[in-house]
């Protein structure tokens, strides 16, 4: 796009017409101070005007969708009763002309470069405190200055990672309210935002000729591997797990880049080296990329609580400097207060002149800045000079002055005089506006920005992109933004743009994708297996829904089809034991049949209520998303607690509710379609196929039980064979094959012991078996692991069935032994699995710390 | 005065531990007044790895990783040491309290960063406005450093009561200074703060001290016990040790194994193990007077 070709924006017609500014004698980033759009908006602005209203609205909407369905805003963890953390991501961008980011781009990299510097020197030399260019005692009052990375950060390969944080003020000066070195600060935020965004806007993506990310994530990818020394490299991503606000990022930058992502707790030391625990015993790490704080990587040595990474990694580290980026101590530069000094510092380190300054800030362990801030304490907000990078937008608000009662004030400023060196002040400063789009056309919003910039063999480079939040400029010179409101970065390039690249082809290029994701963590598999199980029980479950609420609405068939779907659930429902007489067929009528189902749906009592399994399964799901493709997230995305079809399912009529059971179990089908068609046939699979079998086999032999002990009447047997075929989805295969109403031998022989029927009992044990014995050390052992000897007994029983007779005996005798013995072998089976496999991550590592021995003393010479 | 010290750490594991690393702060560092003639630090079982390095603040530190699984592990360290009390000290003419910074700042030599990063709170010894009100009776604007510290470690002294069932390890000293009892390492800790909150560069010194038996009876083996104290910086006497348990100036009764900001930074033996269970541990130092 040239900019000198005719615009409607420049006419001030359509959208930009009803663009009203609220940046008053701020900066406005769309209209020049004539009030007239700048250049490098207008390719945007025809192209939204080029939309029809209603095709804004819908694309609005679809970008809602496609951010909740990509899971940006979700916590998992959080109460779901409760508002999710907000995440909300505009149709329009903010703009950045090229000209603009050639300037940014070197300023940002400058500060890399002198962040990377000031490192250095600190953990190296420190001439900078020796001079008195920066005073010793903000440093040593930095609980982020890590002592034992003294010498050894300096050899880590320099700061691989940095982040600002910047606000155009009201001169439409750039400035740096935050910056960020100890972690990837959410870049993976960012680049979700990219990829959701141009999703819905691609077109306008290309109208703008904005530039790409991809290039610049093949950079990263290519410096991490040179970096690790090694060209198969073994790179993981070491994340405090998905309690932190910040997983999202750091599972989804951790698939994209095709690393492993681990926590603490798959890690182990050994010697000199740092290996991942996997199914296959210890492998070793060649690069961590560390998403988790300096501080708490390693409880030996430095934070005694924290097990964010592996005890004794500052041990290995100090071996292999080259072993961790960001190194531990980055932190350091973080800390707010350095602002103050960056000029002179500048000109010391790298004798250049500062391009792009901290907004102004006052160091309140200094005597002169501290005066002057008490005495003019009103207007200025009192911060912490370190804090933690957490999720884009979280951070802290800072103590405003002038709410303050006298007293308040006098401890305040007593606070101030004996923990000034921790704490800055910081004078309110102005944040540009910049357009969003509502349904009335374009407003204004003050946002600030973050820019990331990494590492590569030919220097820094920005990301020609980031992501911008909507700041409430009364409360803060930081980035927060508690509503979650974003915009993506768009950056015009000059030049033609080459073709369009897939985002996600640079990690289908890298043979590292496929050998990282040979290795399965122990703690993996235990999600996987259990995911396999959640699934196969939310199937199993609606099943019986739909079964159960058919013969309620639809056939108005005999009552003996009803008496047979209560009996099954009851017992999903704990409600039978089985020792208990069964209900009369007289207590069921379509009433309590419905109440069932309802407390089947989301009664607060019962563990296998559908509620509670959707949350397991949405749990599990979480925890191993990054082994799950993007579209297996998706469909699994329905079932979020609290989600719309959730929370329908729960209130809608009986009617409504079968509708919504085909949905579900479509999606619940297109899922196991993906795991089964895209899942690479590893150890990871095997685990998820397992949990499947073993849900699968539970579930049909407790029906099995449930419907036919004690033996029904003729009638009754018949309603409930069809029950059992509908439940087993086996209908079609029985009508196939024999052409008859369902008879008990032929149904048994279909679903017990017919091996070739993918939903009989002797599928799914054969299945078992063969899946345990490929596992790694299944055969190394001279006796049978136990999980070996319960699928052997299990799988004999059923091939050694004699189901003609066991349908002839008038009492069900041997019929209810066989299904008994499964239904106490499976969770046997279960516990066995985990045991032999998962064990590894059981038992959590601790500290023990000894406390001086106290004496007395009276022993004492006074 | 020579000493023989013998400090033997016995855990005793309820469950097999399968891996255990180890930080030990056993091996006393040589410093001002102190020669180490002989020191031997012996593990029981045998570590896979053993590094032995000086830490950030220049105390010998040995890494232990323990890779066979064990229920018992033995800490053993012995050292032959030769301490001599410091010159005699004339407190009244220090640097008044309130004169460090320019005393310090107004120099225009390089800064001594060993000297100024004891000046700043650690996670232990953060003060609190108590803890200010408390310390400020002593410093009075004029007040020479080493007199207000000795006047501190005295009120220090007096005020608290020492009583090991008051505290844990993670007792923080707002809570120490509001119920005015604690053991050594409180004591330590507290008294850092108030330093801190003065601005006085200060530390911790962990090691032990010679213990008397009462009069007429002979010493009782594996009845000594590990210390912890501070010491204190001033312009003209450098670094001088007090002890607030005992509310005396450090003199040739007590050994040094190493200084930091805090416990944290120089704990005995710190571990973080696999397995274990719960453990119970049997201590005996002595400190025996060859000389």
């Amino acid at each position: 796009m040239n900019n000198t070709a005719p615009s409607k924006a420049g006419l001030q017609g359509g959208l930009v017409g009803s663009y009203r500014s609220s940046a008053g004698t701020g900066y406005d980033e769309l209209l020049d101070a004539h009030g007239k759009p700048r250049p490098h908006w207008r390719a945007l602005l025809d192209g939204l005007d080029d939309l029809s209203e209603a095709d804004r609205a819908a694309r609005a909407i679809r970008l809602d969708r496609r951010v909740r369905d990509t899971g940006i805003a979700y916590d998992i963890f959080s109460d779901p009763r409760k508002p999710n953390q907000r995440w909300q991501l505009d149709l329009a961008p903010l703009v950045i002309s090229a000209a603009e980011w050639r300037w940014l781009e070197e300023a940002l990299t400058q500060r890399a470069r002198l962040s990377d510097a000031i490192l250095t020197d600190l953990y190296g030399p420190q001439h900078l405190m020796r001079e008195g260019l920066l005073p010793p005692e903000l440093v040593f009052s930095d609980t982020a200055f890590i002592r034992p990375a003294q010498g050894v950060l300096p050899e880590a390969g320099g700061l691989q990672f940095y982040a600002a944080d910047l606000a155009r003020g009201d001169d439409g000066q750039w400035r740096i309210i935050d910056n960020h070195t100890e972690t990837l600060a959410g870049i993976g935020f960012a680049l979700a935002n990219r990829v959701v965004h141009t999703h819905i806007t691609g077109d306008l993506f290309k109208q703008v000729n904005g530039v790409r990310l991809a290039p610049f994530f093949n950079n990263v990818q290519s410096t991490l591997t040179t970096h690790s020394g090694r060209e198969n490299a073994r790179i993981a991503l070491l994340t405090p797990g998905p309690l932190h606000e910040d997983y999202f990022s750091h599972a989804y930058i951790a698939r994209y880049l095709g690393y492993l992502l681990v926590e603490g707790s798959d890690l182990r030391t050994k010697g000199n080296q740092v290996y991942l625990k996997t199914l296959e015993g210890l492998k070793e790490i060649d690069l961590i990329v560390r998403c988790v704080d300096g501080r708490s990587s390693d409880p030996l040595e430095l934070d005694p609580g924290g097990f964010d990474g592996p005890a004794g990694l500052m041990r290995v580290w100090r071996r292999q400097p080259r072993l961790i980026v960001n190194a531990i101590g980055s932190a350091l530069v973080q800390n707010r207060a350095i602002g103050c000094y960056l000029p002179q510092i500048c000109e010391r380190l790298l004798g250049e002149e500062l391009r792009l300054p901290d907004a102004r800030r006052y160091w309140l362990g200094d005597t002169a800045s501290r005066a002057h801030v008490l005495a003019n304490l009103d207007g200025l907000v009192v911060r912490k000079a370190q804090e933690g990078t957490g999720r884009p937008g979280q951070a802290a608000l800072g103590q405003d002055t002038r709410a303050l009662s006298e007293a308040d004030r006098e401890i305040l400023q007593r606070e101030i005089k004996l923990h000034g060196a921790r704490l800055v002040a910081e004078e309110k400063i102005g944040f540009s506006h910049a357009p969003i789009v509502t349904r009335d056309g374009l407003d204004s919003r003050p946002f600030a920005v973050r820019f990331f910039v990494a590492r590569t063999p030919a220097g820094y480079q920005a990301m020609p992109g980031g992501l911008a939040m909507t700041v409430d400029p009364e409360r803060a010179v930081a980035l927060s933004a508690p509503d979650g409101h974003t915009r993506d970065v768009w950056v015009v390039s000059d030049d033609e743009q080459a073709p369009h690249v897939s985002l996600w082809r640079p990690t289908l290029e890298t043979a590292r994708v496929e050998r990282s994701q040979r290795v399965i963590q122990s703690r993996v598999a235990d999600d996987l297996f259990w995911l396999g199980r959640y699934s196969e029980r939310a199937d199993w479950t609606m099943r019986v829904l739909r079964g159960a609420l058919r013969r309620v609405e639809e056939d108005g068939g005999p009552a003996t089809g009803r008496h047979a779907a209560r009996k099954c659930l009851d017992v999903l429902l704990s409600k039978s034991d089985r020792s208990t007489a069964a209900p009369s067929r007289a207590g069921t009528g379509d009433i309590e049949i419905e109440k069932l189902c309802t407390d089947l749906i989301s009664a607060s009592t019962g563990h296998r209520t559908l509620e509670n399994t959707f949350e397991g399964l949405y749990r599990v799901a979480h925890l191993a998303r990054d082994r799950l493709s993007l579209e297996a997230w998706q469909t699994l995305s329905r079932f979020r607690p609290g989600d719309t079809w959730v929370t329908t399912l729960a209130s809608a009529p009986p009617v409504a509710v079968l509708d919504l059971l085909d949905e579900g179990l479509a999606s619940l089908a297109a899922f196991n379609g993906l795991m089964h068609e895209n899942m690479t046939r590893n150890h990871g699979w095997s685990f998820l196929d397992m949990g499947r079998r073993l849900e699968r086999a539970y579930n049909l032999s407790e029906a099995i039980l449930t419907l036919f002990i004690p033996v029904p009447d003729a009638e009754e047997e018949t309603a409930s064979l069809l029950l059992l075929l509908e439940l087993a989805d086996s209908f079609i295969t029985y009508r196939s094959r024999y052409r008859l109403d369902p008879m008990l031998p032929l149904v048994l022989d279909l679903l017990l012991l017919d091996e070739t029927n993918p939903r009989s009992l002797a599928y799914q044990l054969a299945a078992l078996a063969r899946r345990l014995e490929r596992l790694p050390g299944s055969k190394q052992s001279t006796t049978l692991p136990e999980d070996r000897r319960l699928i052997l007994a299990l799988l004999t029983a059923i091939r050694l069935a004699d189901v003609e007779s066991m349908a002839r005996e008038p009492n069900g005798a041997t019929l209810e032994r066989t299904m008994l013995e499964q239904i106490q072998m499976l969770p046997a089976l279960s516990n066995a699995i985990s045991r032999h496999y998962f064990n590894l991550t059981e038992d959590a590592p601790h500290r023990v710390h000894t406390r001086i021995e106290p004496h007395s003393r009276s022993e004492q010479s006074p | 005065m020579m000493f023989e010290v013998s400090h033997r750490t016995h855990y005793f594991y309820s469950y097999p531990v399968i891996q255990s690393q180890h930080l030990i702060h056993m091996s006393p560092r040589p410093c001002f007044r102190q020669v180490i003639r002989n020191h031997s630090l012996i593990v029981d079982p045998a570590p896979a790895l053993r590094q032995e390095s000086i830490d950030a603040f220049g105390n010998p530190v040995v890494l232990l990783d323990i890779e066979v699984s064990h229920r018992e592990l033995i800490l053993h360290s012995r050292s032959t040491i030769t301490v001599s009390a410091p010159p005699p000290l004339d407190p009244s003419r220090s640097t008044p309290w309130n004169m460090l910074d320019a005393h310090i700042l107004g120099t225009g030599r390089s800064l001594d960063l060993d000297v100024l990063q004891y000046r700043c709170a650690s996670r232990l010894t953060t003060p609190n406005l108590d803890i200010e009100d408390y310390t400020v009776k002593s410093f009075r604007p004029g007040r020479p450093i080493l007199e207000a510290a000795i006047d501190l470690n005295q009120r220090i002294y007096d005020d608290f009561k020492f009583d090991p069932t008051a505290t844990d390890i993670s007792t923080p000293i707002s809570q120490i200074m509001k119920q005015r009892r604690g053991v050594c390492q409180d004591f330590a800790h507290l008294m850092l703060g108030c330093l801190r909150a003065m601005r006085i560069p200060a530390r911790y010194v962990s090691g032990y001290i010679l213990t008397h038996p009462p009069p007429g009876q002979p010493r009782m083996q594996g009845a000594d016990a590990s210390h912890a104290w501070i010491s204190v910086w001033s312009p003209e006497a450098g670094w001088t040790d007090l002890d607030p348990t005992n509310g005396l100036i450090v003199a040739d009764e007590h050994v040094t194994i190493a200084h930091g900001r805090d416990y944290d930074d120089i704990s005995p033996i710190g571990g973080v193990l696999l397995g274990g269970g719960d453990h119970t541990v049997s201590v005996g130092v002595d400190v025996i007077p060859v000389g």
